[in-house]
């Protein structure tokens, strides 16, 4: 199996890339970006940065001249006591396919034993005009059949997008595009049941679905609520029309779009007002369209037409049903495998309450109880996700919405908005009738209400009942196979002498990790919180991976090391190729403590790893990497996220961490760049804390170099509030190293600190024509406030 | 754990379990068997069973768990996914639609036969006992061949589901034949 990929590095083959069968990458394109962007982020001072922020034009995730629509189709379907589940109309179009396999969709089991449930399912369906950017998705299609709910799909087939696609749209070159194939439709639906003493057999049951490209199907709910009720008064198309008309007159367009890292910081955020500049841009760019009315500039007063977003997390919007204005918030970050409004609290607290209080030992199977027969359900689930296991989440008696909740839950927990591939095989509602399309899918997670599953091990690997909040593992899951990176860690613990104090310990840190979560759960951190952490979490199983298969293989295909970097497990990381040339700083991927950690770790994370590398995510991620993630990088070397990891986790000599603080310092100038830093200093990870240390280094070089990395980053619209985070200790210590230089700058004799470390890093601070003075009296102001 | 316990609870007290699935063409009654099994005091109204019900009832120091499953013909292909671990059939027929006493043969006979089946009791209610022009248990036990069978129990007990006639007596018949081999 292992012929497929490249692990086995040649003699010849030890080249920097190791694409092959991906696209090659250029850098050139994401230099273009840097300078551009760079360009446009020129700027006076931190606190007008507002009014005179001049970038470059701000795109419309959905703009208004878009060809498509919010929603797509508005379907009905009853239950006829004769015949069973109908389709009753469709608006505008008959949608194409298997009509009662929809009304069958549409009227959940046990429907008649509860009043009102909502279901959510999803349809593969081609987009229906030809659209040109997505060349990609074509070919797909064309083998894609008009439609079918989940059928086999061969993970191998992902498409691959040429970088040059990207060209100088920094922004585009990130789309959510790409994956496999056209995006899912999905669907909506709420069904009605109302006992009527005037029908034959005492009861109508109906169901209303939207139909909907966009993951955030669950902000329709109240409009379906209105809309069904009504259907059920006058059951015309016309009432599908209403709706469809309302919901696809529903105005995003001043709604910016992000950059994938600038979407990565959002995200990790808990500021409300991040990327707030790019809110006020689209609301100036719209008015600038519309008005020209002569008064220039337009004075702030009459702007009040358009409202900034009190959380930019989120965009409030309208829709005018039957007059009636019902506000609906849209994400602003949508992240792969997010869909709906699920909790992955809930999910969490459901299967970790009981096992806290009578844990029960699962059989073990070396992918999914990695931590012996006590691991935590949650990690099983993970576990089995990843492994590409048939997971099935059960809610006997329980309305079918929750099961479709926990379905699309336990998506998101194993893609932690990085992997994808799941939500293409998650069925969140099914039944019995589906069964036999289900085990055509290598590898699904799929919600079902009807008892009988749990009756038939063969069919799932993993079952996990909601109301008990209990998981089994199935005696019928086949076994793992012995592959090369067992073998491999195998002889390796062989000679390692102490195997034994290994067993009791946590080498794969999840139950430290599952604690830290239940953790947060109980201090209420919310659910934005979780979900950061679950993020970080499938984060560092990639680069786990990514190191496990440089050291079992010698090359991996999940991290594309930078120019220069010869791949080599054994030469020290850290170590500068070139003294002149600070990004010549060596060294990539996850960061250990020492050797010892790093084999514990690796050894204990070996069965899931493999279990995970020849999955569909696994190679999606591949895809990913070559497409997305890496060009959406400007700085590929060196690799900021290791060297801040470094930073973090290592105790480093005062002449390896000012080797990192001159070499972050010298690669991060630009907008883009800064954005990249921030995303590896998530606030929730102390932020700017480990290279504000730099403020405090023995070289006055460092110090200096680190005073205008930090004047760069509080000049930035993202990087403020990190800067605006940052302890009072480490502002201080800006302050006098500020305050030393300036002092130096004006008596004539001291003239030592002048000269920079490396003639690039000359005048950092001009890029962004930010005033120095104003940040100090930034920091001093916001401590003497507080004291007052 | 806690099933582990009732079970042995079980045993000193000579409670059984029993897996009962009960078939039959649609409109033959079994939604209403089921909840008058269940509330046997109450009126019962039903609405056509959209996928199943499932309830447990507990009769003669027996807990019988009745799945109930829609039986309109183009769902009954999904009956045998409820067969692994059935230890009781029971079987409706409306005993006054003689019209399709014949697909209600075709139909129970293809139940029995399934290899999941084998070890499974057969009780059939000859229901709708009170409809004018019904036909007797007898009639019923002949139209749908029951005499053919070999190595099987089974027994056809008349039942009005509507006032609830007959109904525990079936059930009777069930919890003194059901095996004391004690269940998975």
């Amino acid at each position: 199996m292992t012929s497929i990929l490249p692990y086995r590095p040649s003699a010849d083959s030890l080249a920097p890339l190791k694409t092959d069968g991906l696209p090659r990458l250029s850098p050139a394109a994401s230099f273009s970006n840097r300078s551009q962007s760079s360009s446009s982020m020129r700027r006076s001072s931190t606190d007008n940065a507002v009014a005179s922020f001049k970038p470059r034009r701000c795109k419309s995730q959905y703009p208004l001249d878009s060809s498509e629509r919010h929603v797509e189709y508005i379907l009905v379907a009853s239950f006829h006591i004769d015949r069973g589940p109908i389709m009753e109309h469709q608006y505008p179009a008959p949608i194409s396919g298997d009509e009662s396999m929809l009304a069958e969709l549409m009227l959940p089991d046990q429907t008649h034993v509860r009043s009102q449930d909502w279901t959510i399912f999803f349809l593969h369906k081609d987009t229906s005009g030809d659209d040109d950017e997505s060349e990609s998705g074509k070919k797909k299609k064309k083998k894609r059949k008009s439609q079918r709910y989940h059928g086999n799909e061969e993970a191998a087939d992902v498409q691959q997008e040429s970088p040059d696609e990207e060209s100088d749209e920094a922004d585009s070159s990130d789309d959510e595009e790409g994956g496999e194939g056209p995006p899912l439709m999905y669907v909506l639906n709420l069904v009605n049941t109302k006992q009527d003493n005037t029908v034959r057999r005492g009861a109508v049951v109906k169901a209303m679905a939207i139909c909907t490209r966009h993951s955030f199907l669950h902000i329709y709910k109240p409009l379906l609520l209105l809309a069904l009720e009504d259907y059920f008064k006058s059951p015309y198309p016309e009432t599908l029309a209403t709706l469809y008309n309302a919901v696809n007159a529903m105005d995003l367009s001043l709604m910016p779009k992000l950059s994938i890292l600038e979407r990565h910081i959002l995200q990790s955020s808990n500021t409300k007002e991040m990327f707030i500049e790019k809110f006020e841009q689209m609301i100036r760019q719209r008015e600038e369209e519309e008005g020209q009315e002569g008064d220039y500039p337009p004075s702030p007063k009459k702007a009040s037409r358009y409202i900034l977003p009190r959380d930019t997390h989120e965009f409030e919007s309208k829709v005018a049903y039957n007059d009636i204005p019902i506000p609906v918030k849209i994400p602003t970050v949508i992240w792969p495998e997010t869909v709906g409004d699920f909790s992955l609290i809930k999910l969490i607290q459901t299967f970790a309450g009981p096992h806290s209080t009578s844990p029960q030992a699962f059989p073990t199977h070396p992918h999914l109880t990695t931590s012996g027969p006590f691991t935590h359900p949650i990690i099983v689930l993970v576990n089995a996700i990843l492994t590409q296991k048939r997971v099935i989440f059960l809610g006997h008696n329980r309305p079918s919405g929750e099961v479709a909740e926990a379905v699309l839950a336990a998506c998101a927990l194993a893609s932690g908005g990085i992997l994808r591939g799941f939500t293409r095989h998650a069925f969140p509602y099914t039944d019995l009738s589906k069964i036999d399309d289900l085990l055509n899918v290598p590898g699904f997670i799929a919600g079902v209400t009807n008892p009988t599953f749990a009756n038939h091990p063969e069919w799932w690997d993993v079952l996990c009942d909601l109301p008990t909040g209990r998981m089994k593992i199935s005696s019928h899951v086949d076994t793992a196979p012995v592959t090369e990176g067992l073998l491999f860690f195998q002889q390796q613990n062989s000679l390692l002498p102490n195997q034994a104090s290994n067993a009791n310990s946590d080498p794969t840190g999840d139950n430290l990790f599952i604690e830290d979560i239940l953790r947060s759960i109980s201090n209420r951190h919310g659910e934005n919180a979780i979900r950061a952490k679950w993020r970080a979490y499938i984060t560092k199983f990639t680069r786990v991976a990514a190191a496990f298969e440089e050291t079992v293989y010698g090359a991996s295909n999940l991290y594309i090391i930078g120019p220069g970097e010869e791949l080599s497990p054994d030469s020290p990381t850290g170590h500068q190729t070139d003294s002149s040339d600070p990004a010549s700083l060596r060294g990539h991927g996850y960061v250990w403590s020492d050797e010892t950690a790093k084999q514990r770790e690796l050894s204990a994370s070996v069965s899931r790893i493999e279990g995970w590398r020849n999955t569909r995510s696994y190679y999606s991620f591949i895809q990913d990497i070559a497409a997305m993630y890496f060009p959406a990088r400007p700085i590929q070397r060196p690799d900021l996220h290791h060297h801040h990891d470094r930073l973090r986790s290592l105790k480093l000599s005062h002449s390896e961490a000012a080797a990192v603080y001159i070499a972050l310092a010298h690669a991060v100038k630009d907008y883009n760049g800064i954005c990249q830093l921030l995303t590896v200093a998530p606030e929730n990870q102390a932020g700017l804390f480990y290279l504000s240390m730099g403020l405090f280094h023995p070289d006055q070089v460092v110090r200096e170099t680190t005073v205008d990395l930090l004047d760069r980053i509080a000049a930035h619209p993202a990087g403020r509030h990190f800067w605006a985070h940052l302890g009072r200790f480490a502002k201080l210590g800006y302050a006098r190293v500020k305050r030393d230089r300036d002092a130096a700058a004006q008596s004539p004799i001291s003239g030592i600190g002048q000269t920079p470390s490396s003639p690039t890093i000359s005048n950092p601070g001009a890029s962004f024509g930010a005033e120095p003075q104003s940040l100090v009296g930034v920091a001093l102001g916001d401590g003497m406030s507080r004291r007052s | 754990m806690g099933g582990s316990v009732s079970k042995m609870m079980g045993k000193i007290f000579g409670t059984k379990e029993m897996r009962i699935l009960m078939l039959g063409l649609d409109a033959a009654g079994k939604t209403t068997i089921l909840y008058k099994l269940k509330l046997s005091n109450q009126d019962v109204t039903t609405i056509p069973t959209v996928g199943f019900n499932v309830e447990s009832v507990t009769y003669k120091n027996v807990k019988f768990n009745v799945w109930d499953v829609g039986g309109q013909d183009k769902i009954r292909p999904l009956w045998r996914h409820y067969y692994s671990g059935t230890q009781g059939l029971i079987f409706v027929v409306d005993s006054s639609d003689t019209a399709r006493l014949e697909e209600a043969r075709s139909e129970l006979h293809k139940i029995i036969n399934d290899r999941e089946m084998k070890d499974a009791l057969l009780l059939v209610f000859a229901n709708k006992q009170d409809v004018p022009g019904h036909l007797s248990p007898e009639d019923i036990t002949n139209q749908l061949q029951l005499t053919k069978l070999k190595d099987k129990l089974w027994y056809v007990a008349p039942s009005v589901a509507t006032d609830g006639t007959g109904i525990f007596e079936g059930l009777a018949w069930l919890s003194n034949n059901v095996k004391t081999q004690p269940q998975k």
